[in-house]
């Protein structure tokens, strides 16, 4: 007796064609059944809304939301069975989960936009504020003052954040020493150091010792308090994806440790080290709270890091929410949109970069 | 070999003796620790990890510095500057107790917990299991866009934009469901209460806790997911029984992680909250609740002298402890599921 192999014949039309998934094939019924299920709830609440006197919230969360829970989950009954109601409920949560945080995101932008343009001028945004008073019109004044005391406070503490920051990454992928578990857990435990913290921090020694006052200085170390955990991270992650060829390369031609990190690993992941500086920028640019602690504010240009308070942007806002004038709040406005074009310009030069060669931070 | 200087493992070479092929053990590393024989590289080690304890020196100091302020606040207020209410600067010795702002921060923190975390796991099953890929990849970076706003600009958006409809939400809310305690409302005062800021936090929270379980769902493995489905697993069923346990501890570290930005926000909860100093136990539409951090900015402008200084000091160090204890945990939480990053 020979055992007889069964061998499918390898049709071309077969191997070419993209997998089918039957599983996940949706009938036509179905598609009818999620149709209604979608039309008749919104039909129902748009007639309530527009019709009767009840409170739009109301008819959102009393009326709508269970209806369309309902609907969906008689859709879901009548083409897929019992089965098919708690699926229902997750993607009707789901859907709802993201049309909120997106309703939420497209509020902030656009109030944002509205309301900060009024205010946005040339002017805005290169004269300070000493002879402006919160009920002078918007013809007069700017954020020139922040935005300088905002580039040096972020100046100083990239001066002191990125090389230790950077030294870290190569503490933990290069010299790989004993302490490398302890190290990272000590970088991830900065990270969670709230801002007001960090400000405290630096008052508390400004206080304590008398070697600085409030200052562009101050607020920079408060600032490299928390931007050295991004910036430690992010270059990390770049580091571990230079290839260990190049390494073990340098090494066997005779290159010195310190050398082969200088010269081949370093610049190797030049952009991503740039890409992990602009991310740590990001992060700390608007942090209010230790600027108000350790920088002080001011309505004059200040150019010294080391003299007197300085102002920066995320304090000029904080100074002109709650200000019973509708001019201040429209600079507090136009100073957050100015603030917002900074970081999206940070994270999108930022990730251009990061789709470089190696430079590929997350 | 004369001429040549060799120490540490390399000395060990000889003929007919490789030092890989006599010792498995050498991987990779000890190849790499034998070219630190140089004095320049000695010194570069040494450099590169002295930096690297740095964060080490900033959480030691800010614990001692904060801390002796801390010894300062006990000497004159005793346990009552933990355990009891009130902030009266002009008595002597004065008045300060902060038990209506840690409880506050905790409250607040609940109440962003109870909306962020539905919220972001159902986002992120969306983005994982049931959007298409493009739309996904859309929300991602919107997410990442929501994450990047900082919190000055969300006060400001919370306070002229989101306030009077919220306080319209939680009149209803008071209307309806006011025989439930904590929708209990006497004064139709509802403005600045913990609801508002938690909802705030929540906001804050969101694209935290959001973008870590998306990546730990993202990760459950697709056979599996095939597998399941193949066997005729819903999406419920698969989500029950494959991708959450599987992402749970992910989710929970995130979770934690999210709840440290909750407890040390400070400028956002400022701006949407009146801080009293009696304790709102759980009238959570009620106007006035605490915050141990927006408490350090609102008296730190008007500070009348050191010794409110130190105490406001000593209030951040407890907000140290408590953000950092519960930054640890989450780190381990999140890394002991195999995900260090971020």
């Amino acid at each position: 007796m020979s055992t007889i192999l069964y061998q499918p014949p390898a049709d071309p039309a077969l191997l070419s064609q993209p997998p089918q998934r039957p599983w996940r094939h949706k009938p036509r019924s179905f598609t009818t059944a999620v149709a209604l299920a979608v039309i008749v709830p919104a039909v129902i609440t748009a007639a309530l809304f527009f019709l009767s006197p009840i409170p739009g919230a109301i008819v959102l969360v009393v009326v709508y939301f269970p209806l369309q829970l309902l609907a969906s989950g008689i859709a879901a009954w009548a083409t897929r069975g019992v089965r098919g109601i708690a699926d229902s409920v997750i993607i009707v949560n789901a859907i709802g989960a993201t049309v909120f945080s997106f309703v939420v995101l497209a509020s902030l932008i656009g109030s944002l936009i509205v309301r900060g343009l009024r205010a946005l001028s040339a002017h805005f945004v290169y004269q300070n504020s000493v002879y402006i008073s919160p009920s002078t019109p918007l013809d007069y004044g700017g954020i020139g003052h922040a935005l300088i005391g905002t580039i040096l406070v972020v100046a100083v503490a990239t001066a002191v954040a990125v090389p230790i920051g950077i030294a870290t990454a190569i503490y933990i992928t290069e010299v790989r020493g004993r302490a490398v578990p302890y190290v990272r857990f000590f970088v991830q435990a900065m990270s969670g150091v709230p801002s007001v913290v960090a400000g405290l921090f630096i008052l508390t020694i400004a206080v304590s010792t008398g070697w600085f006052s409030q200052n562009a200085f101050a607020g920079g170390l408060a600032y490299a308090i928390l931007m050295l955990p991004t910036v430690a991270r992010t270059a990390e992650e770049v580091l571990k994806l230079i290839p260990d060829e190049l390494r073990t390369g340098a090494l066997a031609l005779g290159s010195t440790r310190a050398r082969t990190v200088m010269r081949v690993v370093l610049p190797a992941a030049k952009t991503g080290i740039i890409t992990a500086i602009l991310l740590g920028i990001a992060r700390v640019i608007g942090e209010t709270a230790p600027l108000l602690l350790a920088a002080g504010n001011n309505d004059g240009t200040v150019l010294n890091p080391f003299g007197q308070a300085i102002a920066s942007i995320p304090v000029y806002i904080f100074n002109n929410v709650a200000v019973p004038y509708p001019d201040a709040v429209a600079r507090a406005w136009g100073a957050a949109l100015v603030l917002m074009i900074l970081i999206a310009v940070l994270f999108t030069v930022a990730r251009f970069l990061g789709r470089g060669r190696v430079g590929r931070a997350k | 070999m004369a001429g040549v200087r060799t120490c540490g493992p390399l000395a060990s070479i000889s003929l007919g003796q490789h030092p890989v092929m006599a010792n498995p053990d050498l991987d990779q590393r000890d190849l790499h620790s034998a070219a630190t024989s140089h004095r320049g590289d000695r010194v570069f080690s040494r450099v590169v990890t002295g930096a690297a304890f740095a964060s080490l020196v900033v959480l030691a100091g800010i614990a001692i510095f904060l801390g002796i302020q801390a010894v300062y606040a006990f000497q004159t207020e005793g346990l009552a500057f933990i355990f009891s209410t009130g902030w009266d600067i002009n008595t002597d010795p004065p008045t300060a107790g902060i038990w209506g702002m840690l409880y506050g921060s905790v409250l607040l923190a609940v109440i962003g917990l109870a909306i962020a975390v539905p919220v972001a796991l159902m986002l992120s099953i969306f983005m994982v299991f049931i959007s298409p890929p493009k739309l996904a990849t859309v929300l991602t970076n919107l997410i990442d866009l929501l994450a990047a706003i900082p919190s000055v600009i969300i006060g400001l958006w919370a306070f002229y934009i989101l306030n009077p409809p919220a306080e319209e939400w939680q009149a209803l809310l008071n209307q309806y469901l006011g025989w439930i305690p904590i929708f209990e409302n006497t004064s139709q005062n509802f403005s600045g209460t913990p609801f508002i800021a938690g909802l705030v936090l929540a906001i804050m929270m969101i694209p935290i806790i959001t973008s870590i379980s998306r990546e730990v769902l993202s990760r459950t493995p697709p056979e599996l997911v095939n597998a399941a489905e193949a066997l005729g697993c819903s999406l419920w069923t698969m989500l029950r029984f494959v991708a959450l346990p599987y992402g749970r501890g992910g989710i929970v570290g995130g979770v934690m992680l999210g709840l440290g930005r909750a407890l040390g926000e400070t400028i956002a909860v400022f701006f949407v909250l009146k801080l009293t100093f009696e304790t709102n136990w759980y009238h959570i539409i009620e106007s006035g609740g605490g915050s141990i951090a927006t408490l350090i900015v609102s008296r730190f402008g008007e500070v009348s002298g050191p010794e409110e200084l130190n105490l406001l000091l000593a209030a951040g160090f407890f907000l140290f402890l408590g953000t950092i204890a519960v930054n640890m945990v989450a780190n381990l939480i999140v890394s002991r599921t195999g995900r260090l990053k971020k």
